[in-house]
């Protein structure tokens, strides 16, 4: 099974990797969103270290909005989603992979972002980096298990792009808010990080537990 | 759905009588003493609140019945309690605005019931949308049915965040106990009871009159398709 997850998120990773088509779209859609949000905000030292998590956060749900709706593009031509759908492996090991390779292209991007908009907006926060980047990612898996869902849910879908973002910014109110209280948290040394930390794991465990089963009655014929 | 045609002008006029009744005592009603008159909005706010999540509960259990008996019915009904829980919705933001300006002095606060209420409503626009940008009509009716019971495991969450982030919102008084600071009494107490009532009926009626507009609308797109058939 393991194998099988590996195999599938390997083939995303491994075929975008060659191509860089996701991956370079992602990054240069982040790098202008930065650039969008440094001329409409402007802020100086003092308020970039207020503004970054949010910054943080907001760049890398657009990012993975963008990334999601490419989940599933490998599978859009020749019948090749009903040929994965075939693997001899249950559907929720299918759904897994796909997450995965998702999750492990998002990360990526997440954490070139992140030195990026420190240097960018002038914020020195090198010595949380580690801490910041293990935020984003509990933040980024249920982030992406719930986007890759979303995004097998809405293949072949009308104006896909604008209804995934409909669907998923609402769904995952918990996870921006918890996540930018803890990258707040790390970065001022001010405030408790402990409970935006478990609501994190509490997001990430429901939707491990949830959202194979779901992807399985998704698929069923 | 025979059913529907012949409970819908019963619900229909109980729920007309209960919140005429329930109107005129929210007129008898005497005035909050730090409230004055714009107090009686809450007798719109708070049943329509309830009715917003309640329509959701329906919602949920109707898509799981949908899709674990894949009838139709279920799907029609999960339709229905969608449009009317978003009217719901956007009454109880409405009004809590109308009612936010005098009382908070603004109409927004990002508070958190206020912002769980926005998410909701951004949630049922998501449902209604999602159904029809699926171009069948089944694979549409099982991903909405799955994106419910999504939400529904995610709103308690939503609301648990909200919460631990902002609350300027005061405690729930209808539920809370003897020791609350706030609370209801005497003479405000039955106009809330009457018009919950009401506003039960109400919605009642409204997912009676919506699911038969599906249901016709769904009959009528079944017949076109066989025309467009029989052409060809």
């Amino acid at each position: 099974m393991l194998k099988a997850i590996y195999r599938i998120a390997w083939k995303d990773v491994a075929g975008d990797l060659r191509r860089r088509a996701t991956l370079s779209s992602m990054l240069f859609f982040a790098i202008s969103v930065l650039v969008v949000f440094q001329a409409a905000f402007e802020p100086d030292r003092k308020e970039a270290v207020r503004l970054l998590p949010g910054l943080l956060w907001a760049t890398s749900l657009f990012t993975t909005l963008v990334g999601l709706g490419r989940v599933f593009q490998a599978e859009e031509e020749d019948g090749a989603f009903e040929g994965l759908l075939l693997a001899s492996v249950p559907r929720g090991v299918i759904f897994f992979g796909k997450w995965m390779g998702n999750l492990l292209l998002t990360l990526l991007v997440e954490f070139l972002i992140l030195p990026l908009t420190m240097v960018l907006f002038n914020v020195d926060g090198w010595a949380q980096i580690p801490t910041i980047l293990g935020i984003l990612a509990m933040g980024t898996l249920g982030l992406t298990g719930l986007g890759t869902l979303l995004a097998a849910m809405t293949r072949g879908a009308r104006s896909r792009e604008t209804l995934l973002a409909l669907l998923l910014l609402p769904l995952t109110a918990p996870l921006l808010i918890s996540g930018v209280q803890a990258v707040a948290a790390t970065l001022t040394q001010e405030g408790e990080i402990g409970p935006w930390l478990k609501l994190l794991v509490i997001f990430d465990v429901v939707y491990l537990a949830m959202t194979p089963w779901a992807f399985t009655w998704l698929v069923e014929e | 759905m025979n059913i529907l045609k012949k409970i819908q002008p019963l619900v229909g006029l109980a729920s007309l009588i209960v919140l005429a009744v329930g109107l005129w005592y929210v007129y008898q009603a005497p005035a909050d003493f730090q409230q004055g008159g714009a107090v009686r909005i809450l007798y719109i706010h708070v049943p329509s609140a309830k009715m917003a999540l309640a329509s959701y509960i329906f919602l949920t259990v109707a898509s799981v019945l949908y899709l674990w008996k894949r009838h139709e019915g279920a799907d029609i009904l999960a339709e229905a309690a969608a449009s009317v829980g978003a009217a719901f919705t956007v009454v109880t933001l409405a009004s809590g605005s109308i009612w936010g300006k005098p009382m908070w002095g603004t109409w927004w606060a990002w508070d958190a019931r206020l912002t769980s209420m926005l998410v909701l409503l951004i949630l049922y626009k998501g449902l209604m949308v999602l159904r029809h940008s699926l171009d069948d009509p089944v694979k549409g009716a099982r991903a909405t049915a799955i994106l419910a019971i999504v939400g529904a495991v995610d709103l308690p969450i939503i609301h648990y965040s909200v919460v631990w982030w902002r609350t300027l919102h005061q405690p729930p008084s209808l539920a809370a106990g003897a020791n609350a600071d706030i609370h209801i009494s005497g003479p405000l107490l039955p106009p809330l009871l009457i018009l919950s009532a009401a506003f039960i009926l109400m919605g009642l009626y409204m997912v009676t009159v919506k699911a038969r507009q599906i249901e016709a609308s769904r009959h009528l797109d079944a017949l076109e398709a066989a025309r467009l058939h029989h052409d060809d």
